[in-house]
């Protein structure tokens, strides 16, 4: 750490500057959030109650699910719309390895045979599923790729809307729209989703930090000028697009294996808004903006859900007021502070040296 | 900063200005475009805005006709200040700017991209006048009337840009690189336009990279570098310091054109 | 094949078409001007419904006024919503405007659910709709005739309208090119207004056909004319207005000609097999089937 000293170079860590002197300093970034963490989840194993427990562990898969979706959109500047999709594809495949065959004839008589004799230990499952989403991705993703703007969204969008309507409609495979219930008991632990997330964390750092990730960014802020330098801006965006697939379909089997029954319908708009939350508030070009977002939105929510439901014992019907709220905050974070709490920058040596020195000069992240 | 004036004769006989801009620093997100430009449009004159690629003199333009907020400074339009207005409340007052680039509006006919030009500033009854008017000056659009704009050839499209901005009847008529990307018999046809245009008393404010041509033609002239004022006065004087000339004209000779 | 049930594919090919264009219509009109995905454009289709709703069960008003009513409810809240949602947010990220517009569709389905009910309510219809007639012999709802005859005359005003008058011309001139219709006195605020008037009203009809099928409405209705508008933009192309008419129109053609030639045993993969469909428009021509005035660059 004495190196510091030596420093005349502010790295911002806005582009992710590769600067060879910030070396210890960047990287400290996914020690400081995982430390904080596994404090957390310490802590909270600590406190042996089974309902924090529980809402802990479904808040780390949102993590992990929230910092998939940072990987892809921190570094391309490419707002992923059909991204828990994949996280549906990831729930469904994975359930249909782990179930044992005559868990699968009782609960989903529809579903193909070929299916339903396919058991994998619970492990090798979640993989499965995760990867049959990647394929998917990998297939379907390349003439997206050079989509931007407009354009893109709408496609990404409708591509949402065609993998929700499927997995709500091909019964041999997901039961249609009823529900999908894979019985048994929670495979999903809270060691699992502490390990994966910090695995993630740094992954997606890494991802950043990477000559990718490197290129993602310069195809970002300006395509036609990446292009000269000669990168190939679909195949950089088909790389990291596939990539944060996989860990959507990893977190989607993650939740099907903790919740325990699923719908196409959890990975839909509902989930979609939650993610955005996070990372609107958070701050969508940082893997700290990412975990930060997810911690206090998730705050926010159980906050907000136990005043809607002391408001609803007591007469008024307050089901969605979470939604609302929620909403309202993104909209003035859009407004005020587009780039969310953490405005672009990470939680480094740098960045907290600066806090504390307070000092005045706040690089100007241009929009 | 104050432009330098060299002819003192026209210096405090600022015979009603049309345009007054003072003191203007206009920036592009986090990049200081402009730095403290003043500069001045006489009814009447032709005054031509010289200076090579990037050195603001788009920019300058883009600021006074609304399409881009100054960070400082003021713009006055026949008197009135009309700092930070939007486009379309300047064009209403008497403003026109023909775009650099021509940017006519590719799927709408000749018509309709006239009946455009003067939307802000439509008179039913002269209408028809301004239109014959506007096909005496450029009879290729009578022609080409219901033809889209797209499928004109570059000439074409720029006669229709400037008729274009002309139907309106403006009080000061801003003019972005007429002559860019033109073939040189075009670029003639359009410097004896503006002089024509000039003939009939039109006020003028013209951008042009071909300084040569455009200081053949213009009352005053403006030299612009790194967004700032180098050099003002009239062409004649221009011409005679040759050193800057040769710093700020040097590049120009034969730059455009096909 | 039997001419009886030609005619009645047609006939359904042609009122769901026309539903599906109006809805698509709707999107784009509003896209085109301003390059924002109104995704709230499905809670101005439930509002209007539940001003069907209310209107139609609280008071004895006759039902046409009641219908004028619900457009007229569609329209203020077109304009409304650009005043005070949308407007604030012009001239950032195109991202930004995209969450923004989900977020107000987010707040309006949850103050739906907390403001009037969770449940679905029913929305009264009215007898002479529902009953039948029969033309070239065959038996149809009378509601799908009166939404083909409303449709094509909308369009043609529209088109009328836009093609002739120098609102029309302002508004295709802006969705060129912004600035320069600007450059040209195009005011920049009536010009979007419009276009969100001509969505809202756009939702007011559509709410009207909508929920005269269903007989009813609930807060999270307006979820599948949105996603309808979403893949009929897609086949049709997102920058043209003729273009989302005719998504519309193929959209439905493809679904009524699945369930028409489909063995009975593949029919319940109708919707999955459409969506596959789409898939390949979207990875053959995204930027769909019409060439609109603005190209999106292709790059790479």
């Amino acid at each position: 750490m004495n190196t510091k000293k030596n420093k005349t170079l502010e790295t911002t860590n806005i582009t992710g500057s590769c600067s060879q002197f910030d070396f210890a300093g960047k990287w400290s970034t996914p020690v400081f959030l995982i430390i904080i963490y596994c404090v957390i989840g310490f802590f909270i194993w600590w406190l042996n109650i089974p309902f924090i427990e529980d809402i802990f562990t479904s808040s780390t898969i949102t993590l992990i699910m929230v910092l998939g979706f940072q990987m892809y959109m921190g570094n391309s500047g490419i707002l992923n719309w059909s991204y828990v999709g994949y996280a549906g594809i990831g729930a469904f495949l994975s359930a249909i390895f782990s179930m044992e065959p005559m868990l699968k004839n009782l609960q989903l008589p529809t579903m193909y045979p070929f299916l339903v004799d396919l058991h994998l230990p619970f492990l090798l499952a979640l993989l499965a599923g995760a990867l049959v989403a990647t394929l998917v991705a990998a297939l379907i993703a390349w003439p997206l790729m050079r989509l931007s703007d407009s354009v893109g969204a709408i496609t990404q969008f409708a591509l949402l809307i065609v993998i929700n309507v499927v997995l709500s409609q091909w019964s041999q495979v997901t039961n249609g729209p009823r529900t999908f219930t894979l019985g048994g008991s929670r495979k999903t632990t809270y060691e699992l989703v502490m390990v994966v997330a910090v695995v993630v964390i740094i992954a997606v750092f890494m991802f950043k930090e990477s000559s990718l990730g490197l290129k993602l960014r310069a195809t970002r802020d300006d395509r036609y000028a990446a292009r000269s330098s000669g990168i190939n801006f679909v195949a950089v965006r088909y790389v990291g697009y596939v990539s944060s697939a996989f860990i959507a379909g990893l977190a989607g089997g993650l939740y099907s294996h903790y919740i325990l029954s699923i719908t196409a319908a959890s990975f839909y708009l509902t989930q979609l808004f939650v993610v955005l939350s996070m990372l609107v508030i958070g701050g969508s070009m940082s893997v700290s903006g990412a975990f930060f977002g997810t911690l206090i939105v998730t705050l926010a929510r159980q906050g907000l859900s136990q005043v809607e439901l002391g408001l609803t014992r007591s007469g008024f019907e307050a089901y969605g007021m979470t939604e609302i709220v929620v909403a309202i905050l993104m909209i003035i974070f859009l407004i005020w502070r587009p780039n969310g709490l953490t405005g672009g920058y990470e939680l480094n040596l740098n960045s907290l040296k600066r806090l504390f020195r307070k000092k005045k000069h706040k690089l100007v992240i241009d929009q | 900063m104050s432009e330098l004036i060299i002819n003192t004769a026209q210096a405090q006989n600022s015979v009603n200005p049309i345009l007054e801009v003072d003191d203007l620093y206009v920036s592009y997100g986090a990049i200081q475009a402009i730095h403290g430009v003043s500069l001045h449009v006489n009814k009447g004159e032709l005054v031509s805005i010289c200076g090579v690629n990037g050195a603001g003199k788009s920019t300058i333009l883009k600021s006074i006709a609304g399409v881009l907020k100054p960070k400082s400074g003021t713009i006055r339009f026949k008197q009135v200040d009309v700092t930070g207005k939007k486009p379309e409340q300047l064009h209403k007052i008497g403003m026109a700017l023909v775009p650099e680039g021509r940017d006519i509006f590719p799927t709408l006919t000749v018509e309709e991209n006239l009946r455009i030009g003067a939307y802000g500033r439509y008179k039913p009854k002269t209408y028809a006048a301004d239109l014959e008017d506007m096909f005496n000056l450029f009879p290729i659009l009578k022609e080409r009337f219901h033809q889209a704009g797209g499928l004109l050839s570059g000439g074409e499209q720029q006669m229709l840009a400037i008729a274009r901005g002309l139907i309106s009847r403006p009080d000061l008529l801003m003019m972005d690189e007429p002559s860019l990307g033109l073939s040189p018999t075009r670029v003639d046809q359009i410097f004896e336009l503006i002089l024509e245009l000039k003939g009939r008393g039109i006020t003028i404010l013209l951008v042009e990279q071909n300084a040569k041509r455009a200081l053949e033609i213009a009352d005053r002239a403006y030299l612009f570098s790194n967004g700032r004022i180098e050099y003002a006065g009239c062409p004649k004087d221009m011409e005679s310091s040759i050193d800057i000339a040769a710093v700020y004209l040097g590049a120009n000779e034969g730059g455009n054109g096909v | 094949m039997n001419g009886k049930i030609l005619i009645e594919f047609f006939i359904n090919v042609f009122s769901m078409g026309s539903l599906y264009a109006l809805i698509a219509l709707g999107l784009v009109f509003v896209f085109g001007i301003c390059q924002l995905i109104n995704f709230a454009y499905g809670e101005f289709i439930t509002v209007s419904a539940y001003i069907l709703y209310f209107v139609g069960t609280f008071t004895s008003l006759p039902w046409p006024i009641v219908f004028l009513i619900a457009i007229l409810v569609g329209v203020a809240v077109g304009y409304i919503s650009e005043l005070v949602a949308f407007r604030p947010f012009r001239g950032r990220s195109l991202d930004a405007l995209l969450v923004t517009s989900f977020a107000i569709s987010v707040i309006l389905q949850n103050m739906f659910q907390i403001g009037i009910s969770p449940r679905s309510k029913p929305v009264p219809v009215p007898a002479v709709l529902a009953q039948n007639i029969n033309l070239f012999g065959v038996t149809t709802p009378l509601r799908n005739i009166v939404l083909i005859i409303t449709t094509f005359v909308l369009l043609v005003v529209l088109t009328l309208i836009m093609k002739y008058t120098p609102l029309g011309i302002a508004m295709r001139g802006a969705s060129e090119n912004f600035v320069t219709a600007r450059l040209m006195g195009v005011p920049a605020n009536q010009v979007i207004s419009v276009a969100f008037i001509i969505c809202g009203f756009l939702a007011g009809i559509v709410a009207i056909f909508w929920s005269v099928r269903t007989g009813s409405v609930e807060p999270m209705m307006g979820g599948t004319p949105l996603n309808i508008g979403f893949i009929a933009v897609v086949i049709g192309g997102m920058y043209s207005l003729p273009g989302s008419v005719a998504g519309g129109y193929v959209y439905a053609f493809i679904s009524n000609t699945l369930s028409l030639i489909l063995p009975t045993t593949l029919l319940s993969f109708r919707d999955a097999i459409m969506f596959i469909i789409v898939i390949t428009f979207l990875l053959l021509k995204p930027e769909g089937l019409i060439r609109g005035s603005y190209q999106e660059e292709r790059v790479g």
